[in-house]
Formats: C-alpha cells, sequence, structure tokens
C-alpha cells in the first residue's frame, strides 16, 4: 500500500519537474543552434542531432547581429533593486503603522487607506503611461535610471503595502505590547521584535517586487528611448525580420536566471515556521 | 516597587457616548507596596482591562493612575516600568533565551557586562542557567511564562508585576511547580503583585489579599480567610469555595429565622433584619452530619457522592433545598436519609443577595 502510494508520488512529482524543466532544456538547446539547426525539426543532443554553434551567446556580447546586453543587464539590476529596497521599506513601515494605530484622513481610516493603496493596481498599466510621461518629462527625468526606479516604487508600494499589512495583522499585538512593557520604543520594539518575526513576509513581498520590476518591458520600453534600456527592452530589440531564435534562446535563459537564483535562495524563509513559537 | 493608586477609574470600549457599557466600572483601588493580590472573577468581568490600564497598554476613558502619589495616566507604557506576564507565553521568538531575558536591559542602553551579569542572576532564580544559549521558541509553555517573568525580573525596581492567569496554558503537572516557582519570585523580590485569575484555588494560595470582581465592579476585597467565611454577597459565595456556598431561602418569626419548619439559632437577630428577599449561607465545609435531632438540625436526603481526592462531596436535599457537604475522606458517609446540622456561628444571613450586617 505505502510502497504504491510512493510510486505514485514520485511518478507524479517526476511528470511534474519534467513539465517545469522542459521549457528551459528547449531554450538551452536552442541557444547552441545555428540557422540549420532551428529548422530542421526537433532535435536536443549536440553533436549527433546537430552541430552546437557558441554564436547565439555571443550575439548577445556585441556579437554579429546581436547586441551587448551587458548595460542593459546591469541597468536593470540597479532598477529594479533600487525600486524593490525603497518600496519594501517604505511599504514596510507604511504597513506597520496602518496594522497597529488608527488613523484618520477625513472620511478615511485604516481599511480605507489600505484600499487606497491596492486600488493604484486596478488600472490597466496602459492608463498610467501617459501620465508618467509627462510627469518624468517634467522633471527631465525620461529615459533616466531615476525616473524609472520612482516609477516602479509607485507600482511596488501597493504590493509591498497590502503583502505587510496582511503579515504584521498575523503577528500577535501582545509582541509588540510586550516589547513595550519590557521599556522599548515604539520604533525599537518594531526594529526588534516585530521585523525579525516578520521576514518571511519581507521576503515574500521582496520577491514580488523583484520579479514585477525584473520582468516589467510596458513601463521600460514608454518610458526609455536610447540612454537606458532594461533588459527586457534590450532583448525585444533583438527581433528582425529573421528572427534569431539561439540568441533569444540564450537571453532568455539568461534573464530568468537571477530570478531562479533569488528562488531558490528565498524558499527556506518562505516557510511560516519562523513565526511559530513567537507567541503560543 | 510602589503603591499603585487607581483613582475614579474607569472604561469603556465603546467610547465616551455609551456610559451604560462600562468595561470596568468607575472605582478607587489601592494595590499597597510589595504585597500580593489576586484578582478574580469570570471570564469577561474587566480584570484584564485593570492589568492594562495599571500597565498603560489601554488608557482608561475616566479617572487617574497613580504610582506612589506619581500620576502616571498619560505616561506611556515604555516609561511605567511595569512587568507583565501574559495568558499566553509571549516570547522573542527570533531571539535565545539569554536574548529575550537581556532584553530590556539593551532596552535601557545597559553596559554590556552589567547585562550579562544581572542575566546570569536572573536565570540562577529562574533555574534556566543551562537553557541561555537555546533558541527561545524551543521551550516549553512553562519556561516560556518563567521567561515573561525573567524580563520582569532583570529590571531593578519594577513598578508592580502584572499577572494576567499565567498558568492557563500550562500542564497540569508543571502548574504545582510554576506556581510555587511563582511564589517563591514574589516574596523573594518583594514585588507588588497582582494575579489575575478565574481559579479561586489559585488565587487563594497565592495571594496575601483576593479582589473579587464581577460584571466591571469589585463586589469584595479582603484576605483569603475573610472572604471564605463572610462572603459579602451570595455572589461572592458561590464564586469562592468549592463547592460554592449552600444558600437556603428563609422565614423569620420574631426573633428567629425559620427554614423547613425549623426555628434556626444563629448570630443574627432575625427581627432587626431590613426587608428583602431572606436567604441563609453555610459552607458546604461547616454543614455537618448529625445522628439524633437536636439545635438547627433538619432532614435530608442524600442524592450523591463525588470523590474529589482529600474530601467527598456528599449531594444532598436539606428540606429540598439542593445542597452540598464536604467530608474528610475516611469518614464513614451514611446513604439514604439523614439528619443534618447547621453550625449557628456558620450561618450567614444575605438580604437581597447582600450579607447583613445589621442584627448581627
Amino acid at each position: 500500500m505505502s510502497r504504491l502510494y510512493l510510486l505514485l508520488k514520485y511518478t507524479a512529482i517526476l511528470l511534474w519537474s519534467s513539465f517545469v524543466v522542459a521549457p528551459f532544456l528547449w531554450a538551452l538547446t536552442t541557444s547552441f543552434k545555428t540557422v540549420n539547426g532551428v529548422t530542421s525539426g526537433p532535435t536536443y543532443l549536440p553533436w549527433l542531432q546537430y552541430t552546437p554553434s557558441l554564436s547565439g551567446w555571443t550575439g548577445l556580447f556585441g556579437g554579429t547581429g546581436g547586441i551587448d546586453i551587458v548595460q542593459p543587464y546591469l541597468n536593470s539590476i540597479v532598477v529594479t533593486l533600487g525600486a524593490s529596497a525603497i518600496s519594501i521599506v517604505l511599504g514596510t513601515l507604511a504597513a506597520y503603522g496602518l496594522s497597529r494605530f488608527t488613523y484618520q484622513l477625513g472620511f478615511a481610516k485604516n481599511t480605507d487607506i489600505i484600499f487606497f493603496f491596492v486600488s493604484q493596481r486596478i488600472m490597466p498599466p496602459i492608463v498610467l503611461a501617459i501620465p508618467f510621461f509627462l510627469m518624468l518629462r517634467f522633471l527631465g527625468l525620461l529615459d533616466t535610471a531615476l525616473g524609472l526606479i520612482i516609477v516602479y516604487i509607485a507600482l511596488l508600494l501597493p504590493i509591498a503595502v497590502w503583502v505587510m499589512v496582511d503579515f504584521f495583522n498575523n503577528v500577535p499585538r501582545q509582541l509588540d505590547e510586550m516589547a513595550m512593557l519590557d521599556g522599548c520604543t515604539p520604533l525599537q520594539a518594531f526594529a526588534s521584535v516585530v521585523l525579525p518575526n516578520s521576514l518571511p513576509g519581507i521576503i515574500v513581498a521582496g520577491l514580488f517586487c523583484i520579479i514585477f520590476g525584473w520582468n516589467d518591458f510596458f513601463f521600460a520600453f514608454t518610458l526609455t528611448f536610447t540612454q537606458t534600456q532594461l533588459l527586457p527592452v534590450a532583448i525585444v530589440a533583438l527581433n528582425s525580420s529573421v528572427t534569431p531564435w539561439w540568441t533569444l534562446s540564450a537571453s532568455a535563459l539568461i534573464s530568468v536566471t537571477p530570478l531562479v537564483v533569488i528562488a531558490v535562495l528565498v524558499e527556506r524563509y518562505l516557510s511560516r515556521g519562523h513565526l511559530a513559537g513567537a507567541i503560543r | 516597587m510602589a503603591q499603585i493608586i487607581l483613582s475614579g477609574v474607569g472604561h469603556t470600549y465603546t467610547g465616551a457616548a455609551h456610559e451604560e457599557a462600562w468595561a470596568l466600572n468607575p472605582l478607587d483601588l489601592v494595590w499597597e507596596d510589595g504585597r500580593t493580590y489576586a484578582l478574580l472573577g469570570p471570564s469577561g468581568c474587566g480584570k484584564t482591562t485593570m492589568l492594562n490600564i495599571i500597565s498603560g497598554l489601554v488608557k482608561p476613558t475616566r479617572g487617574r493612575v497613580l504610582f506612589d502619589a506619581r500620576d502616571v495616566t498619560d505616561i506611556p507604557t515604555t516609561k511605567r516600568n511595569i512587568a507583565q506576564v501574559f495568558q499566553f507565553p509571549v516570547i522573542y521568538g527570533a531571539m535565545s533565551v539569554y536574548e529575550n531575558l537581556a532584553f530590556p536591559l539593551v532596552c535601557r542602553k545597559w553596559p554590556r557586562e552589567r547585562i550579562a551579569e544581572k542575566v546570569a542572576e536572573v536565570a540562577e532564580v529562574l533555574d534556566l542557567e543551562r537553557e541561555l544559549r537555546r533558541p527561545a521558541r524551543t521551550l516549553t509553555a512553562a519556561e516560556k511564562q518563567l521567561i515573561s517573568l525573567g524580563r520582569g525580573l532583570v529590571r531593578e525596581d519594577v513598578a508592580a508585576l502584572l499577572m494576567d492567569e499565567p498558568l492557563t496554558v500550562i500542564d497540569p503537572q508543571f502548574k504545582f511547580l510554576l506556581r510555587r516557582k511563582l511564589r517563591e519570585i514574589t516574596e523573594r523580590f518583594r514585588l507588588t503583585v497582582v494575579y489575575v485569575t478565574h481559579d479561586q484555588n489559585e488565587a487563594m494560595t497565592f495571594a496575601n489579599e483576593v479582589v473579587v470582581m464581577s460584571e466591571g465592579q469589585v463586589v469584595q476585597r479582603g484576605s483569603p480567610e475573610e472572604l471564605f467565611e463572610y462572603p459579602r454577597t451570595t455572589y461572592v459565595g458561590y464564586f469562592i469555595g468549592s463547592p460554592a456556598m449552600n444558600l437556603f431561602p428563609v422565614s423569620t418569626d420574631g426573633g428567629a429565622l425559620v427554614f423547613g419548619g425549623t426555628r434556626l439559632r444563629s448570630n443574627y437577630d432575625a427581627a432587626a433584619l431590613p426587608p428583602g428577599q431572606l436567604q441563609v449561607g453555610v459552607r458546604p465545609e461547616y454543614l455537618e452530619l448529625a445522628f439524633e435531632p437536636g439545635e438547627n438540625t433538619l432532614a435530608a436526603r442524600i442524592t450523591g457522592i463525588l470523590d474529589q481526592g482529600s474530601v467527598r462531596v456528599v449531594a444532598l436535599l436539606v428540606a429540598g433545598e439542593p445542597a452540598k457537604l464536604s467530608i474528610p475522606r475516611g469518614r464513614r458517609v451514611p446513604s439514604g436519609d439523614v439528619l443534618v446540622r447547621l453550625p449557628a456561628d456558620k450561618i450567614r444571613v444575605y438580604v437581597d443577595g447582600d450579607l447583613a450586617t445589621a442584627g448581627r
């Protein structure tokens, strides 16, 4: 019985894993092919089925018919990390306040304020393109990394606040109360007691922000031209009359790598077990 | 340590507009320096609200809070120097036991060596010296409660130690040990202690003085002895003591109380009692089985026996009224029809639920 269960379980896991890994494998083989390799039907084994070539990869680093991916890559890292870090810091502080204190802004109370934050994401992005464009032009920040960082903060902050409010609401209030009884100021209580217990939430929020920032094409495309190119825009620039599948595959792999690495690194923090035991 | 005075303190969670909905009725109360108090009452009677008002977690709707004549009503929790142990253990899960105990001192910016010294001292008192390096979240519930207490003990001169049903989540076999430990510590450190509980045994063994609350009001305060012997209301008689005080409806006949057709001799002059519904109360511990008719002796019928370890509780009907009588283990318990005597000096008279003071 249990043997059968194990067999079924691992079969299912194996099937799912292949399903997930297959596109990566496909991209990996394609990235080492040339025109002939791509057009001659599905092949997977280098040397046996097709002649491997590095042209797909050299195309990413200034090779013929390609682009130089290094600068856009760095730009993407700076913009994504900058915007995510600022969003997480501001979002966490805002969320803590909204979770622990009572506010009244005119008619708006805490829940209204939280909804206001989240509602910023209800509009389709295209509605925001022209306002953002005009605002950045007014500030002279079009086509700059700083301009993009500001726009991304506006887009990421709601996510950060939303995730963190929910998370702080699940951190027992007694923890803050105890810290204050122990003689902490509210800020000390937040920094040394609540924050360490909220690490999983911060990581989830951070992950959302990084994924969004890294993958965004729309705003990177509409708000920059030549000076500040981000990775997704640079990759799309590869498209020409003859689609260079090999270079596109290589760029897909290279652009997805940081997200995979981050996901693997933080996976162990995502369990709620870190919170268990704070109050029981 | 400090004397804590609640002056006209009342609280409502619904806002000042609905003062009939007091969670804590406005009251005056003094907690004397260095004494141990038990605050006793059913769930929702305002005990926790009162503690939170003392520690500043709740700002009272009305009244002032004073520590040694210093008005602290508007002073935040952080500056009140109160130690509080909650019902559910609260520990800083991301820290070790040592860091948990050191935390209040770190907040006070003590030098590192002094912190280490103090933590070692308190850890020894709590028997936690060997656990100092462990992550605090791996401890048992009882140990976590000790840490909560320890964070209060490391601070010099805490104004008071407030405990809010600290033994609720403790396994029965540790309850006894932890209670003894708490008692030992409060005596050694000469702390002003307010101990909230709804367990009357806990209250009676722990405290110098017991304060009984009901529906946001203090019903009676006094030594465990006083509360047991002279419950001021039938509610206190019901709440303190296990099983609860027996209450019988009585009438008057001239100067005597009459119950089930029998004239009762008591310390009361029935003629001097104010008008109202009359009841007499007798503790199950004082009700006696009698073997021949005599003074204050009534016919009764035994309906059941409940074994409670050191005592056996006999349920009976005295003149048709349900009553309980407790007998030390080892004494023979008869069955069927018996005689029961109400000792004259143990009879308390209640008029409309309040202990009669006139006619005594």
